[in-house]
Order: structure tokens, then C-alpha cells, then sequence
């Protein structure tokens, strides 16, 4: 009965240990806090009508943002928390157990990946991608909805074993078998995993979707294939890579749970379950998505390089051959991650040179962007130092790259710290550095005010110094023989010194995204001096300055039509803008039933991790009754009429 | 002011080459110190593939730095002479520079993965020596078939003997069997077998680790490796003959359990077979774990 009722769950799984206890009291505590606040202020229909439930991607891509923000102050303590134990480790436990400080590079790798980077780059998408391809809204103004409350769902699981559990997996980011498995992990901590995966997996499958068909579909007139502005091109490139390799995730973790909970042997080690397999498909998925991660940045390089060297991109033809080419190389790389499995000379090596063949594309980019400058004026904002910092890096990066792709080379690389240098000059200096210069960019044309210019190079300086510092030690450590994810070593490796090093680094990062927090408060207080009014605040190319700053919720009031990639620069300097005829359209209606479906869908996430069925079967039950309910609402969308939007234009125009 | 910044930026970056070079030329940076030829020949190829790279790199850091001081903007709001967009040709161009070198680090990885399969024994006129090599939760034991002994957490070869080693692990998930300064990295996986093939230049002591996350005593999965003279490695082998320690197979049923910083145990006897009755434990339908 009490099985029934709990599934495995006992008084034992509640908080106790310091960090269960202090996150608890952490998240409840801000939970109250912000209850209070909206309680106080009188916000809450505001915040559920104007935000929560909206299906505009301008406030979904900020929702994105907000979310990935906080998820990436979680992961960099985790980051933090994982430096300073081998900073102290040396010849000692430091402070944290084995299994402690696993579960904490574990979540550090998933949360990263998962919450920060991709949440950051759906943010960016949902603000940017509807306006620079000149349409109102995603193709599926639901779906993004939902897809987002999907993410939050997930997050909110990965998290939520501090409050109930208090284990994380401590198998590594990916979960691998059979390390995952039962026989070795008892506890929850991987079910959790599994399953704050599979939601926000299902969210970013339908995000992936929504933004291939609207990039397919919803250009504006004109805007041919090979018009469309190269963030939105390398953005697609991304989106197709997720449609194709998601379902490999959620297919090959799920077969992981049924493993761990049905006895089944897909991935064991005995009982003829194969564990290599687990690899294979892991990593089948795992390497599409590192480019998931890497080329919607490259993107946003191309647009700001352009801009602020005030001239169009050397070769946009090659920027988009490089694009697809990268795209359609990831799918055939994925053994590179075990070369040390011993598959044979003939398949190592067949992958290893498919490897290096994306050096080829990679470079191109490289060289594109660079000779872009060339002959160009170059301004250095903020958002152009971080794209001199990611050249800086991805090549030294990459050159870590191509080492690993060379088997010999990785027998002695691999599963070392040179790795995780490489991998973390690619997220970092490609990923991360993307997100902070198209956040600077693109944040006058949503906020309607630019971010402190002089705080934003502080904090780019900090961040390329503690760069350096934190992961240069790491490549050389890696030299010195170090694997990654040990949580004490002997004194006499000599290592310690360069661990230190490497936290040191860590502190000059922080105090980077210390400046940042900085510089959004100090640009929000004197908005005044960086209004933007003009919505065109650095002399742009593409269609978003077209559009006021912040646009109206549709964007566009006449879809403008396209003779070229860069459409609006066309525009200036033939000085014609798109005639002022209005035209009734249609804009979607809010709706909370992403919400409701994603609470469902936490229910069931959280049930079946405690194996509770009858609440699995509430949380399943219910969130396809939503979906039913959903599909029989036929009054989704409602019309604006061409006399409301000149109304609505003549106001904004006036006001 | 400026200026001032400027040199100090030289500055950090020369000296942070100069402890690079440091770091790299310390003896305690393992994989620049091989001391057995497949480790050596590993270092040539990251050398290699570095230098083969570096001949691109640093023109082009060169190029990206002149370029963005050149043609920073003097006068921002400054509008460019029309733009001449440049040919298809001149576009497409640009793929042509990276592809010799990847063209010539193609060609080494082909020929150099084949030479340094970890499957492929070294050619030496000295007989090789088999060390069968089983992964536990967290320790390694080693056996001697042909001596008929065997060690946890510690090897001893002859230098200048190419040694076979057969891996495979028990009750213990994938594992990464590294000893940096004589070859590279193998798994070692459950019913299944991996060869890995080393030689020694010299005697010298190396350490030796477990590289794949599998349970928290991975960190304390190390073990010690010594090469020394024939004449040695035969005594030590008599020495071990006199251990008062059996590995019978209740002793290595024992011995699989998980334990942690397991300290070096020496057993003068090992089960016969007792390798393949662990690889082919995991072959048999069902298996008990």
C-alpha cells in the first residue's frame, strides 16, 4: 500500500545533508520572496497575461533568457565548487566526497549544456530569428510556448533533487552505461537525470521544429534561400541537426530506464546487454548537438562582424557551404569520442580524417570573418571584442580539436584535462562569447535601450583573462597526464600548482559576470542616455532594424519584400522603406495550456523517477488531455484590422 | 595610457608562453617524457600535428591583429567607398588555405593510426611478455599466465620486452587503462577483451591510472609500473614465488568486491585460467550479478 501511495520514496529522501538543506532553504526562500513581490505589488495578472502565458516570441525569448541566467548562476557554482576541490585536493579528501563532487561535475556538464547554452541560443532565436526573416510570429505560436514551459519543466527536475532524493547521477554529463546502471547507481539521482532530459529534450525538439518550419515557411517576400540573414541560416543548420538527433537522446536514455526499472538488458553488462552500444547512440546524438551549441554563435559572429566592420560579409555563398558542410560532417564523427575502444585501425582512422575534414569548413569561417575586416571600419563595440576573442580562442580550441581527431594523438589525450580545455574553449570562446555579443547587439532592438558600453568591455576583458587563466592550466595538465573528473591526487604529480592556477582563473570569470550583472542594473537605471530611437542604433543590415526598438508585438506593420542578405542595408541606401499600406492580419491569443501541460509533465517526470504510478498516470493522463483540449480550440488567433494597426502605428509614432 | 596597456598585454602573453614552455619541459609532464617507444611515437604525432598547424595558425593571428588595427575606425560614422563585392573566385578561395595541411595531417593520421594500433605487437628479437590485465572495482590486478603469479595495483616487466597486455574488467564498468609515459589509453570492458602492446626503453618506475569515471574510487584506481633488467624482473618473479598469498577463486571472489585505495597484494599462484573464466563469465546466459 505504501508503495502505492510513495513508489519508493521515504522519510530518508528528504534533506539532510548541508547542500540538500541549503538549496531547499535556498529556492523555497526565493520562491516566497517572489511571491511576495508579486503579491505586493499587485502584479500577478499582469505577470500572467503580459508574460507567463504569452505566445509572442519577443517575451518567450526574454522568459528564455531569464531562465537560462539563473540556470547558469547553478551551474558556474557547480563549476566553481568542482576548482576549488582540486585546487585543495592534494594528497587529502578536500571537502567534498567522491560521490559528492561526481554528482556536481555531473550536473555542472547537464545543466550547462542543456539549460544555459541552449536556453541562451532559444532566447536569442525567438527574439531575433521571426524579425530578421520579416515575420509577426513563430509558425507555431503554441508549440513555442510550450516548448519553453517544457525546458522549465525539465530544469525545475534537475534541480529538484535537493528537495527530494539528494543524489544527482555521478556518472558523468552524458549518463554513461553502464555506469548508469542500477547495479552501480541504486539511487535516484540518474532517474532524475533521465528524465529532466527527456522533458527538456521534448521541449527542444518541438522548439527545433517550430523555428525549421518558420524559416522554411515564413520569410517575407523575396527573401529567397540564399537571402536569408546567416544567423538565421546557421541557426537552421541547428534546428535541423536537433529535429535528426534528439529523438536519438530521448530514445537511447529511455532505453537506459528501462534498464534501470523494467530489468531489461540493452545496456548491461551482462546478460548479453551491450554497453558500447550505449556509446555509440549516446554519442550519436552527442555530437550533432555540440554543433547545436557552436552554430547559432558562428551565426551571430557573421552579423556582427559585418556590422561593425560596416560591410557586408566577404562570402556569404561560403559562410552558408561551411554551414551545411559542418552540418552534414557531424553525423559522421561520433566514434571520435572512444577512439580507445578499440575498434581498429581502419575505422579509427576513417574517423579521425572525417574529423579533421571539418577543419576545413571551420577555417573557412575563420577566414571569412577576418577578411570581412579587411578594408572595412571597424568599431569596436563590446559585442566586436568578443568576436576577436572567439576567433583567439576557436583556433586555439580547434587546434586541440584536431589533436583529439587524431587516434594516436588521443590514446594520449583522451579523457584528460586537455579534453575538457578543448571542449571548454568551444563552449566557452564559441558558445558563450556568442551569447554575450548577440545579448549586446540585439538588446536595444527588444529593450529599446543599449547596454553600458564601458562595463561591457570590463566585463569582456575579465572574461578573456579568466579564460586564459582558468583553462590554459587545464590544457597543460592534461599534458602532464592528469584524467579529468578525479577528485584527489597524490602531491607528488606536481599538479596542484596549476589547479590553482586554473582557480584563480575561475575568480577573474566570476568577476566578469559580476560586472555584467553590474552593467544590466547600471543600463537599466541610466536608460535614458543609451535610448535607442531610432531602432537602427548600430547602423545595421538586416531587417530587425527595420522595426522600431522595442517593435510592436507584430513586429511588422507592412512585411517588407527582400532583394538581398542584407536587406535593410539595401533599403538606406536606396532610401526606400516599404509603403505604409496596412493590411488586416492575424495574431495569435495567449494561453496558459503550455503551462498546464508542462506541470503535468513535471508530475510525471517526478512520479516516474519515485516510480509512483498512480501520479505517473495523472501526469500522463492529464497532459494529453491538454493537448486534446488544446486541439479542439479553434479560436486560437484573433484579426487586427488594418485600421486598428495604422491606429496602433500612428500612437507609437506620436507617443 | 594606452600604450601602457598595450605593452602589458605583450607582456602577459610572453609570459604566459614562457611558462607553457616551462611547464612543458618539466620532468613531471608525463606525456612529453615517454620512456617507452609507442608513448614516443604518440608525442611525435601531437608534435606533428601541431607545428602542421601552427604553419596556418600564426599567420593568420598575425593577419586577424594587423587587420583589426589597420582598419579600425578613425571615424566611425565615416562611410565606405562603394563596395565592390569580390568575385565567386576570389570568394571560394578562401577554402583552398586550410585544405594542404589538412590534406598532409590526413595522410599522417591514416598511416600513424595504423602503425600505432594498440592491437598491433611490437617487432623485437626478445620473446614478449602476456600480462593479462582485469579491471576491478577500484583496482587493477595483473596476471602473469606464463608465471603463473599475479598483483594488484603493481607491475613489474623487463626493459627493452615488448609486453602484451590482455584487458578485460569484472563487476566494474567501462574502464580507461592509462600509463602515460609508455602508451597511450585502452578500455576495459566486460566480456570482452582489448589488447594493448608496450615496450619499455628502460628501467624507471611510472604511474600508472584508471582514465574513465566509474564509481567513487576512481580517483585511487593508480597503479605503479616498474621496467627493470631481465635479471631483476626474474628475481622478482622467484621473490613473488615465496608470497604466502594464493589467488584461489574464493579469494578472487573476494577480491572483486568493490574496495577502495586497495593496497599492493602480491599472490604467488593464480587460478588457472582464470582470465578467460572472467571474460567468458559475461558470455553465459543468465549471468548473476
Amino acid at each position: 500500500m505504501k508503495h502505492f501511495f510513495l513508489g519508493k520514496l521515504t522519510a530518508h529522501d528528504l534533506p539532510h545533508h548541508w547542500y540538500t538543506i541549503g538549496a531547499t532553504c535556498f529556492m523555497l526562500v526565493s520562491l516566497l520572496a517572489i511571491a511576495v513581490i508579486v503579491i505586493k505589488t499587485k502584479r500577478w495578472d499582469w505577470l500572467w497575461k503580459e508574460w507567463l502565458t504569452s505566445t509572442d516570441p519577443k517575451k518567450i525569448g526574454t522568459m528564455y533568457m531569464i531562465f537560462a541566467a539563473i540556470m547558469f548562476f547553478r551551474g558556474m557554482l557547480d563549476a566553481g565548487m568542482v576548482w576549488l576541490q582540486q585546487a585543495i585536493a592534494a594528497d587529502s579528501q578536500g571537502y567534498l566526497t567522491a560521490t559528492h563532487f561526481q554528482e556536481i561535475f555531473t550536473s555542472h556538464g547537464d545543466i550547462m549544456v542543456f539549460f544555459v547554452t541552449m536556453g541562451f541560443f532559444f532566447g536569442l532565436m525567438n527574439w531575433i530569428v521571426p524579425l530578421q526573416i520579416g515575420a509577426r510570429d513563430l509558425a507555431f505560436p503554441f508549440m513555442n510556448s510550450l516548448g519553453f514551459w517544457l525546458t522549465v519543466a525539465g530544469g525545475l527536475l534537475i534541480n529538484f533533487f535537493f528537495i527530494i532524493g539528494g543524489h544527482f547521477g555521478n556518472t558523468g554529463w552524458l549518463a554513461v552505461a553502464p555506469l548508469s546502471q542500477l547495479e552501480f547507481n541504486p539511487h535516484t539521482g540518474v532517474d532524475y537525470l533521465i528524465w529532466s532530459l527527456q522533458l527538456s529534450g521534448l521541449g527542444s525538439l518541438l522548439a527545433g521544429i517550430n523555428f525549421t518550419v518558420t524559416i522554411i515557411k515564413k520569410r517575407a517576400p523575396g527573401m529567397t534561400l540564399m537571402k536569408i540573414p546567416l544567423f538565421v541560416w546557421l541557426s537552421l543548420c541547428g534546428m535541423i541537426l536537433i529535429i535528426s538527433a534528439f529523438p536519438v537522446l530521448t530514445a537511447t536514455t529511455f532505453l537506459l530506464w528501462l534498464d534501470r526499472v523494467m530489468g531489461m538488458h540493452f545496456f548491461t553488462t551482462g546478460s548479453g546487454g551491450n554497453l558500447m552500444m550505449y556509446w555509440n547512440l549516446i554519442w550519436m546524438w552527442g555530437h550533432p548537438e555540440v554543433y547545436i551549441l557552436v552554430l547559432p554563435a558562428f551565426g551571430m559572429f557573421a552579423e556582427i562582424v559585418s556590422t561593425f566592420s560596416q560591410k557586408a560579409i566577404f562570402s556569404y555563398v561560403s559562410m552558408v557551404c561551411a554551414a551545411v558542410s559542418i552540418t552534414l560532417l557531424s553525423y559522421l564523427v561520433w566514434l571520435h569520442h572512444f577512439f580507445t575502444m578499440g575498434a581498429g585501425a581502419n575505422v579509427n582512422s576513417f574517423f579521425g580524417i572525417v574529423t579533421m575534414l571539418i577543419a576545413i569548413p571551420s577555417g573557412v569561417l575563420v577566414f571569412n570573418l577576418i577578411l570581412t575586416m579587411f578594408k572595412g571600419n571597424v568599431i569596436f563595440t563590446s559585442p566586436m571584442c568578443y568576436s576577436i576573442g572567439f576567433i583567439v580562442i576557436f583556433t586555439i580550441g580547434g587546434m586541440g580539436g584536431l589533436t583529439l581527431a587524431s587516434p594516436p594523438a588521443d590514446f594520449q589525450t583522451h579523457n584528460s584535462l586537455f579534453l575538457i580545455a578543448h571542449f571548454h574553449s568551444m563552449i566557452v570562446g564559441v558558445a558563450l562569447f556568442g551569447i554575450f555579443a548577440g545579448t549586446t547587439y540585439w538588446f536595444p532592438k527588444i529593450f529599446g535601450f543599449k547596454l553600458d558600453e564601458r562595463l561591457g568591455k570590463r566585463a569582456f576583458w575579465l572574461w578573456l583573462i579568466g579564460f586564459f587563466v582558468a583553462f590554459m592550466p587545464l590544457y597543460l595538465l592534461g599534458f602532464a597526464g592528469t584524467p579529468r573528473r578525479i577528485d584527489h591526487y597524490e602531491a607528488s604529480t606536481g599538479w596542484q600548482p596549476l589547479y590553482i592556477i586554473a582557480l584563480v582563473g575561475f575568480v577573474i570569470i566570476v568577476a566578469g559576470v559580476l560586472t555584467q550583472v553590474q552593467q544590466l542594473f547600471v543600463s537599466i537605471k541610466e536608460r535614458k542616455k543609451n535610448l535607442d530611437t531610432t531602432g537602427d542604433p548600430w547602423n545595421g543590415r538586416t531587417l530587425e532594424w527595420l522595426t522600431s526598438s522595442p517593435p510592436p508585438f507584430y513586429n511588422f506593420a507592412v512585411i517588407p519584400s527582400v532583394k538581398s542578405p542584407d536587406a535593410f542595408w539595401e533599403m538606406k541606401k536606396s532610401h526606400q522603406r516599404p509603403e505604409k499600406k496596412y493590411e488586416n492580419f492575424e495574431m495569435p491569443k495567449n494561453t496558459g495550456m503550455g503551462i498546464y501541460i508542462s506541470i503535468f509533465a513535471f508530475l510525471f517526470g517526478f512520479a516516474i523517477v519515485w516510480q509512483i504510478i498512480w501520479l505517473a498516470i495523472v501526469g500522463l493522463v492529464g497532459s494529453i488531455v491538454c493537448i486534446i483540449l488544446r486541439s479542439l480550440d479553434e479560436h486560437t488567433e484573433y484579426e487586427l484590422t488594418a485600421e486598428e494597426v495604422e491606429k496602433m502605428e500612428k500612437a507609437r509614432v506620436t507617443g | 595610457m594606452k600604450q601602457f596597456k598595450f605593452s602589458l598585454g605583450i607582456c602577459a602573453v610572453i609570459v604566459g608562453l614562457l611558462a607553457i614552455f616551462y611547464v612543458l619541459q618539466h620532468e613531471k609532464t608525463l606525456i612529453t617524457h615517454p620512456k617507452g617507444t609507442i608513448a614516443l611515437s604518440q608525442l611525435w604525432v601531437i608534435t606533428t600535428n601541431y607545428i602542421l598547424m601552427l604553419i596556418v595558425v600564426i599567420p593568420t593571428f598575425i593577419a586577424l591583429f594587423m587587420i583589426a588595427w589597420k582598419y579600425r575606425a578613425k571615424d566611425p560614422k565615416a562611410n565606405l567607398a562603394k563596395e565592390h563585392p569580390p568575385s565567386l573566385l576570389k570568394q571560394m578561395s578562401i577554402w583552398l588555405i586550410p585544405l594542404p595541411i589538412i590534406a598532409v595531417m590526413i595522410f599522417l593520421t591514416w598511416k600513424t593510426t595504423h602503425e600505432l594500433d594498440p592491437y598491433k605487437p611490437i617487432k623485437s628479437d626478445v620473446k614478449p611478455l602476456t600480462i593479462q590485465v582485469v579491471a576491478l572495482d577500484w583496482k587493477w590486478l595483473f596476471i602473469y599466465p606464463e608465471q603463473g603469479i599475479a598483483a594488484i595495483n603493481l607491475i613489474h616487466f623487463p626493459e627493452r620486452t615488448p609486453i602484451n597486455f590482455r584487458l578485460t574488467a569484472d563487476r566494474s564498468p567501462m574502464n580507461s587503462f592509462w600509463l602515460p609515459q609508455l602508451s597511450g589509453q585502452i578500455y576495459a570492458m566486460t566480456g570482452m577483451v582489448t589488447p594493448l602492446h608496450i615496450m619499455a626503453d628502460g628501467s624507471g618506475e611510472y604511474v600508472g591510472r584508471a582514465a574513465e569515471i566509474n564509481g567513487k574510487g576512481y580517483a585511487g584506481m593508480t597503479f605503479l609500473a616498474k621496467s627493470t633488467s631481465q635479471e631483476e624482473f626474474e628475481k622478482w618473479v622467484a621473490e613473488m614465488k615465496r608470497s604466502p598469498l594464493r589467488l584461489s577463486e574464493k579469494i578472487y571472489t573476494e577480491l572483486s568486491h568493490p574496495s577502495i585505495d586497495h593496497p599492493v597484494t602480491l599472490y604467488s599462484h593464480v587460478e588457472e585460467d582464470l582470465f578467460n573464466t572472467i571474460v567468458m563469465k559475461y558470455m553465459q546466459h543468465p549471468t548473476k550479478i
